[in-house]
């Protein structure tokens, strides 16, 4: 037999090492890389979503008045946890968004009909996001994602440095006047815990607005998401947003 | 012993101070935080109960039989009845003492044109309606009863 020289034996040695450590890294390496990619509502359940569809809203705005009066939110404007926002898209190109008083008050007929080449209703409230910024930037662990997906503000810990309204891409949290914390949409999470809608969606004359579990697939909202060609507001943004929109506009932020 | 001391000297107010850090650690830690995830558990559970305002239509039919029974038949079913009426909670614990409100007469045209009013914004499906022009001065309901309108 050959004796084998050092170059040789290390040559061995690190190929036999690679081939080992290979094949014991696969397995967890695929497991981390299925509990990446997967959705969380596979392996969680149940896990809340919600949809809106833009084609059914009627800018009535039942919505943000019931959400109001569902989580005691101060009556004055600029405090809401959902409002219902009008986009006008003119003929010459100009947007035009508005939403007095959060639509709770209605939105008259626009006055320049001849002008306007489109126009409708785009409700808005807190995405839910499965990489939700306003959760990762908290300093003291006020803002959390529960274990069914929602996104909630705690009210004894939350320090009220409001960093986490800067950072929601959607605007969609407020610096509660009386409590001097920030607020958000809860899915009004002492209903859905207690078997029942969150207020909004309770209250939406024309089903415009969808909740439910996403980890059932014979669920009403998993149905709708794949029966219907849905959009989420700034994908870009990377946050991965558990609220849905169907008929989304582009001009739509 | 005599080399050593100082090194001693050092390491007791390393201990101290970790032992300071550790009660005072015991301290600012809220209960239950980390018990889940890097948050308060607790405050799970205070969400949670809070109060509820708005009862849901499943309470409704048990008392208001023939209401529901009409509402169903009519293009109102999609439409929830605290929608209207308001949030109804206080009035299913004690139905004696609170009752639901409903829109005035005088108000009613105003109150269904909130979703009935002629607008482009809105989907052109949608029955709709320009308030001026439909029988004007005349409540809503002399025409299209709330609860199963034509």
């Amino acid at each position: 037999m050959n004796p084998i020289n050092r170059r040789q034996f290390l040559k061995t040695a690190a190929l036999t090492f690679l081939a080992f450590a290979g094949r014991a890294l696969a397995a967890p390496l695929a497991a981390a890389e299925k509990f990446f990619h997967e959705p969380p509502w596979r392996r969680k359940k149940p896990y809340w979503g919600y949809a809106v569809d833009i084609t059914k809203c009627i800018g009535c705005g039942r919505c943000a008045d019931a959400c109001k009066t569902e989580n005691e939110i101060p009556r004055e404007p600029f405090y809401f946890r959902t409002w219902v926002e009008r986009y006008i898209l003119r003929r010459s190109g100009e947007v035009a968004v508005d939403s007095p008083n959060g639509g709770i008050d209605g939105y008259p007929p626009p006055r320049d009909p001849e002008s306007i080449a489109q126009s409708f209703f785009v409700p808005k409230l807190c995405n839910h996001c499965e990489h939700s910024p306003c959760e990762q930037v908290c300093p003291v662990g006020a803002t959390f994602k529960t274990e069914d997906g929602v996104v909630l503000v705690d009210r004894k810990y939350c320090i009220g440095c409001r960093y986490c309204i800067q950072a929601c891409p959607y605007g969609c949290r407020y610096f509660h006047p009386t409590l001097q914390v920030a607020d958000k949409c809860t899915l009004c999470y002492h209903r859905i815990k207690n078997g029942k809608r969150p207020a909004c969606v309770e209250n939406c004359p024309t089903g415009a607005r969808m909740f439910g579990d996403l980890s059932d697939p014979e669920g009403a909202l998993t149905k709708f998401r794949e029966s219907e060609r849905t959009q989420v507001l700034k994908p870009h943004m990377g946050t991965e947003p558990k609220l849905v929109y169907k008929g989304l506009d582009k001009e739509v932020r | 012993m005599k080399d050593i001391s100082h090194l001693l000297r050092v390491a007791g107010i390393f201990v101290l101070v970790v032992a300071g850090f550790l009660v005072v650690r015991h301290f600012m830690v809220p209960k239950s935080f980390g018990e889940v995830g890097h948050y308060r558990a607790d405050a799970v559970d205070e969400i949670r109960a809070l109060k509820q305002h708005y009862s849901g239509d499943a309470a409704c039919p048990a008392c208001h039989k023939g209401q529901s029974q009409e509402k169903a038949q009519g293009g109102h079913r999609g439409v929830r009845c605290e929608s209207c009426h308001g949030a109804l909670q206080e009035h299913v614990e004690q139905p004696k003492s609170v009752k639901p409100g409903k829109p005035k007469e005088s108000e009613m045209r105003s109150f269904c044109g909130r979703c009935h009013e002629k607008s482009l914004s809105k989907p052109p499906k949608f029955p709709q309606q320009n308030l001026k022009e439909h029988n004007p001065g005349i409540a809503c309901d002399q025409c299209h009863p709330a609860h199963k309108p034509q």
